[in-house]
């Protein structure tokens, strides 16, 4: 859709045609997207993937979004609750949501101590000892709520913000609104994403056009280090001979040219068979991580069982990120239930922290120290908290009414606490941040008013936020 | 063409800018402060203002869902005065500067939410029914009665043309009569070689073999074309090829998606239903009846009433939240999701958008919403709604099976009542020895054998049980507890409004509509209403969709919105006459596709005419046919006819995963396979999981109704033909094929290669390059260690690179 946008012909010969009224609409100075749709689709048949003009001064360039599947506890992680340790074992002294996903019981303590570390003096548990160590950089967002009570909702409305609907991830509306800084590469790169609970729909670009979708890097079942591009390799003749092809190729669809005559269609696809060869030997180049020294190895811990698959999905990500990946998603999913503890908290909770603990503050140190921290975002979290009421004696129950996701780096406050839930852990109460005000400010520090990046599809415009989301201000740097 | 522009930037700002900027085009401006009105006031007037002042209700006596009730006022005085804000009383609520009068009630909107006010007023407050007699804004008599679409269609008589040597099929004078009026001349016919490809890949989306190439080439009798169209209407292959665009409307998938995606181990025989209707032409009304209704018709052969009740699947096969914790939601949103699918796929409408407020730009209202989603309502289609909610399915056991069953069920009742014997016979012998003692001899004995009788029945009994008949079920609906809906205010199931009567919308079918019986849903009625000659949507839409299909663009460029923000038919006249002529026909989509193939538009070559293209860049008058891209079902049964691996057997199921199976749990394991060689329509459509080769090219997602898919042109695509298995395999036999069959000479098995993958022979300097092209291969090749060393590698290259040419996949 969007090609016949971008290439029609009708309107580029109007644009081409009415000088007078293009300067004066961009006199205006509100014309910059639709300027560089236009500028983008006069300059060649691959234009549209070229970076845009976001509408207003962007503080970040890209995002990286650490994603927990399944639902890490808010209330032993990063928000502490004191009358929630106190209370152990009593009920809820108010009222439990009308919609849970499963019946829980009375209140249950964190099994963890918490501390506070750094000058913000925020409190992390001891779950978390490496990112502790990096409190001074994130954003606390404790006040998140508006997901859905269970998995395939939660994780709908988390990446797409419809729980019912087929709507277009948030990367694909990054990669729309936004392009990519690299013409070799997708825009919107997802590593070893789950294909449970909504599976490609949460990288899926819907009715946006088809260039906007995530590209998977494997699945959440396989090791990051077997992970690769489909089809992004060639099995059966070399580069070498590849290239004869493809020059034959060239010759061959341009004399079909000939007997069509100018075909905007035919002409794009010629271009992509070189495009594609050109992906196909960037993307071998950024999985191998030879060039990395020891120190930076070690900062993920690679060199460590428990962290090296989570560690590689990190540090891929960065490279995705230097190489000019606008939206890249890294998916903490280990192939069974993950963060989603109705029982074994305790077990359960250690090891996905200690998984992903190290290679997060790596990640975070190592974007510092390449001063890539200042212009992308991070976000980190899962499609719901859970709750502070038990299931048995060692669980908890999913909770999209209260929890945390953070943020780090461009354009947000370092070593900031944003919203809280109640005492105890339950119901988002001040400084709410609903899921689509998530996207809002997320959008926002893209430089992109996410009441303006809107798609117009089946006769109505659509956006990301559908027709709530308030940027959070307060959080802004 | 400002419009176009204008929508693609969405910026307000720039609206007001034009508007101010040139008055040259008034046309434009009126349409540009419509939209502002429409993008930025009506949706914060529902929002925040309709729940008290609106159909509904008339707080001190104003109302702001009419032009109307806007300019009137309510008790205070007038709401708003056009360029006067000042004077506006909306606007001094809305500042929440008067303590007396600060609305709405709940806080203050935002700046500039106010600011967009104050703007909207400044410009003469635009509205759509600015200008139209007062009395058309009431919402009992639409005020959108111009719509085209809601009018009934004429047939109008034939234009008239200059050009009087040029038409085949009354059609063409709609077409050409257009293109005259725009002096532009139509591009003389397509050669046959071309048109044998065009007509073969549309009706049956495979290739020609080079025999009917051959054949038809040479064929001299005046209507060689139709028997090539009749012919390809015959094939079995049609009803795969045309079944498949109707499965895109019915938004079919083999799983549930969305949330948890078990399967649709039965989905399938809707699939071949779809399939076998559109072989036998079904008429497209009875067609539309099956599927909402089968269930209720009571005519037919045994054979036939459970094929009705297969066709119910349409209803029944969306996609579902199925763990959603909130029943109540889950069942409304399954509702939702029946009533947007059957608006979008028969009427061409947006239903659902009325599903929270009344439609923002169709006359369709809430309570319209809540009347056609109680007719849903009222029907069974989930079996419960606990997570993981079941959904229902009706068995379509034949009276043999059925016959089965009732003997498999005595067997296993009489054996178990055999065992009960036993034992009790069992037990009273031990009594009776224990009062009258036998010898032990004998007691030893007979025990025994009644531990020998109870193992044997029990191990039959075990067999019976592992082994019970087959019973066929297939998903579809049935009737289920009649009740009307109340309205869902804000589409939310938490506040109700009050009850609506199970009806149809109230614009199209007006308001005094008969009652369906109480225990009727109203289905049935429902298809009846829909496929009558008078409902001015139905027929349309199909003969849009028809047209869709065979040429690239819908007369109607937005095949699944005929409402107020769906597109203007670029050819008024030929779709209401081809319309009057379907339904004449007895609704034959058969009889539809022979009018169009027979037409002289149908037939035109695709070259280019600079002159034309200045005129009519995107050939919407039909001066020339499109050059298209095959879809992606195409794509892949052209590679595997290519390289003759295709396998044609019909119908049944390739999915290896059972009935309500997860497809995909936690784990993301990936039990999909794609290797069957059967053709694409057979192939699973696995929601959340679309086969790669079909996403990459275009495939329907199967979520909603789509009945224009886009086609992309993306690097991945390029990646598949470089780089897919699917592509390696057919090169591979492709080339085998050629060296084998395609003669002695390389030249001539050049030509067998040309003749297999683009349906014509290769001009002298085609095969010089192509001979070339495999010598130098084998050359680089020998040279560099890594190269294959065999010399068919070289072959298999140049099939490769003529199947990821533009010829092969487009067609011209």
């Amino acid at each position: 859709m969007a090609m016949r946008k971008f290439r029609d012909p009708s309107r580029r010969a109007m644009l081409r045609d009415s000088a007078v009224g293009f300067g004066h609409l961009a006199l205006c100075g509100m014309l910059s997207r639709a300027a560089a749709d236009d500028a983008a689709a006069a300059a060649g048949p691959l234009r549209f993937l070229a970076a845009k003009q976001p509408h207003f001064l962007p503080r970040a360039r890209r995002v990286i979004f650490l994603f927990m599947k399944g639902g890490p506890s808010h209330i032993d992680t990063f928000e502490f609750k004191p009358r929630l340790q106190r209370d152990d074992g009593k009920p809820l002294p108010f009222a439990k949501p009308r919609v849970q996903f499963a019946p829980t019981n009375n209140l249950l303590r964190s099994p963890w101590k918490f501390r506070q570390y750094g000058n913000s003096g925020s409190w992390v548990s001891e779950l978390f000892p490496h990112l502790a160590k990096h409190v001074d950089d994130l954003c606390m967002l404790h006040g998140v709520h508006g997901t859905n009570a269970a998995h395939g909702g939660a994780l709908l409305k988390l990446h797409t913000g419809s729980d019912n609907f087929v709507r277009p991830s948030m990367g694909a509306w990054v990669s729309y609104g936004l392009g990519t800084e690299n013409e070799n590469l997708p825009a919107f790169v997802t590593i070893c994403p789950t294909l449970a609970h909504g599976g490609v729909k949460n990288w899926g670009s819907a009715f946006l056009p088809a260039w906007c979708q995530g590209t998977p890097l494997g699945v959440a079942s396989q090791p990051a280090s077997s992970a690769t591009v489909k089809y992004a390799t060639n099995q059966r003749f070399p580069l070498r001979l590849q290239r004869l092809q493809l020059d034959l190729l060239r010759e061959v669809n341009e004399q079909h040219l000939q007997e069509t005559g100018p075909n905007a269609i035919l002409e794009s696809r010629i271009a992509l068979f070189e495009l594609a060869f050109r992906m196909q030997s960037e993307i071998p180049q950024i999985q191998d991580i030879s060039d990395e020294s020891d120190t930076v190895r070690r900062q993920y811990g690679l060199d460590e069982k428990i962290t090296a698959d989570f560690g590689l999905q990190c540090l891929l990500a960065r490279r995705f990120a230097e190489r000019g990946v606008r939206f890249i998603q890294v998916t903490h999913s280990d192939s069974k239930v993950q963060w989603d503890q109705h029982s074994d908290l305790k077990q359960g909770h250690e090891k996905n922290a200690l998984e992903v603990d190290k290679p997060i503050a790596g990640l975070l140190a190592d974007l510092k120290a390449r001063g890539l921290l200042e212009d992308t975002l991070v976000l980190w979290g899962g499609e719901f908290g859970r709750t502070p009421t038990a299931q048995g004696s060692n669980g908890r129950d999913h909770n999209p009414y209260g929890f945390t996701m953070w943020m780090a780096g461009a354009g947000v406050k370092p070593g900031f606490h944003y919203g809280a839930t109640d005492e105890y852990g339950f119901f988002a109460r001040d400084d709410k941040l609903h899921i689509h005000d998530v996207h809002a400010t997320l959008l926002h520090l893209l430089g992109i008013d996410h009441e303006k990046l809107t798609y117009r599809y089946a006769g109505r415009d659509f956006r990301l936020t559908d027709v709530a989301g308030t940027v959070a201000r307060d959080i802004l740097s | 063409m400002h419009r176009r522009l204008l929508k693609t930037t969405g910026l307000i700002v720039l609206f007001l800018t034009s508007i101010y900027a040139d008055a040259q085009t008034p046309d434009v401006n009126r349409d540009t402060s419509l939209r502002f009105f429409e993008n930025r006031i009506r949706p914060q007037l529902a929002e925040n203002c309709y729940e008290c002042h609106g159909s509904e209700r008339q707080e001190s006596g104003l109302r702001l869902d009419t032009y109307a009730g806007i300019l009137e006022g309510g008790d205070t005085g007038k709401a708003v005065v056009p360029g006067e804000p000042d004077e506006s009383l909306l606007l001094v609520a809305l500042s929440y500067e008067n303590e007396e009068l600060e609305m709405p009630p709940d806080g203050r909107l935002s700046d500039r939410v106010i600011e967009d006010m104050r703007q909207w007023i400044e410009l003469g407050a635009p509205h759509p029914d600015q200008g139209r007699p007062v009395a058309e804004a009431s919402p009992d008599e639409p005020s959108e009665a111009l719509q085209w679409s809601f009018v009934q269609p004429r047939p109008g008589p034939l234009p008239t043309v200059q050009r009087l040597d040029w038409s085949q099929s009354p059609l063409d004078h709609f077409v050409l009569s257009r293109l005259e009026k725009r002096e532009l001349v139509p591009m003389p016919p397509a050669d046959r070689r071309t048109l044998i490809r065009r007509v073969t890949f549309d009706l049956i989306g495979l290739p020609p073999t080079p025999d009917e190439v051959r054949n038809f080439v040479a064929a001299t009798a005046p209507d060689a074309f139709a028997r090539q169209s009749d012919r390809l209407l015959a094939s079995p292959r049609y009803g795969e090829r045309w079944g498949r665009y109707w499965l895109d409307v019915a938004r079919y998938a083999d799983s549930n998606g969305l949330d948890e995606n078990l399967a649709y181990g039965n989905a399938w025989r809707y699939r071949d239903y779809v399939i076998g209707a559109w072989n036998a032409d079904k008429p497209f009304d009875r067609f539309v009846t099956e599927q909402l209704a089968g269930d209720l018709l009571s005519e037919g052969s045994e054979a036939e009433r459970r094929e009705h009740l297969v066709a119910t699947g349409f209803l029944a096969l969306g996609p579902k939240v199925l763990a959603e914790v909130d029943a109540k939601k889950m069942e409304m949103d399954i509702i939702d999701e029946q009533v947007d699918t059957l608006g979008r796929a028969l009427l061409g409408l947006t239903v659902g958008c009325a599903r929270c407020h009344d439609h923002k730009f169709d006359p369709l209202t809430n309570a319209d919403y809540y009347g056609l989603a109680g007719i849903f309502k009222s029907t069974r289609t989930m079996e419960n709604f606990i997570k993981l909610a079941r959904w229902h399915e009706n068995s379509i056991a034949t009276a043999a099976q059925q016959q089965r069953q009732a003997t498999h069920h005595e067997a296993v009742e009489s054996t178990k009542a055999a065992i009960k014997d036993l034992m009790a016979a069992a037990e009273e012998s031990t009594k009776q020895q224990r009062d009258e003692p036998r010898s032990e001899n004998a007691q030893t004995q007979s025990a025994d054998e009644t531990q020998r009788s109870l193992k044997q029945l029990q191990s039959k009994l075990a067999e019976l049980e592992k082994h019970p008949p087959q019973m066929p079920t297939a998903m579809g609906v049935q009737e289920g507890k009649v009740s009307d809906l109340k309205i869902h205010i804000r589409g939310s199931h938490l506040r109700l409004g009050s009850t609506v009567p199970r009806r149809f919308p109230a614009f199209l079918a007006g308001m005094s509509q008969a009652a369906f019986g109480p225990s009727q849903s109203g289905r049935l009625q429902l298809a009846h209403w829909l496929t009558d000659s008078s409902n001015p949507l139905t027929g349309r839409v199909i003969v849009n969709r028809v047209w869709r299909w065979h040429f690239g663009r819908g007369l109607v460029g937005t095949p699944d919105n005929f409402g107020r923000l769906g597109e203007l038919p670029t050819h008024p006249q030929l779709l209401d006459w081809m319309t009057v002529r379907f339904v004449e026909d007895g609704w034959s989509i058969k009889s539809l596709h022979r009018m169009i193939l027979s037409s002289s538009t149908y037939q035109l070559s695709s070259r280019a005419n600079p002159q034309a293209a200045r005129v009519d860049p995107e050939n919407r008058l039909l001066w020339r046919a499109t050059v298209r891209r095959l879809e992606a079902e195409a794509i892949r049964d052209s590679l595997l006819f290519a390289s003759g691996e295709l396998n044609l057997a019909m119908g049944g199921s390739l999915l290896h995963v059972k009935n309500r199976q997860f497809l995909f749990d936690h784990t993301s394991k990936d039990g999909t396979t794609y290797d069957s060689r059967c053709r694409s329509v057979y192939l699973p459509v696995i929601r959340n999981h679309l086969f790669d080769v079909f996403q990459l090219f275009d495939y329907a997602d199967a979520s909603v109704t789509n009945g224009n898919r886009t086609t992309s042109t993306v690097a991945p695509q390029a990646l598949f033909m470089l780089n897919g298995d699917l592509v390696r395999d057919a090169m591979k036999a492709l080339a085998t094929r050629a060296l084998r069959e395609g003669g002695t000479q390389p030249r001539d098995q050049v030509a067998f290669l040309y003749m297999a993958t683009l349906a014509r022979l290769p001009r002298p300097t085609e095969i010089e390059q192509a001979l070339a092209f495999v010598e130098n291969f084998r050359l680089v090749a020998a040279a560099s260690r890594s190269g294959p060393a065999e010399p068919a590698a070289g072959w298999e290259a140049l099939c490769q690179v003529l199947l990821a040419s533009n010829e092969f996949i487009h067609i011209r």
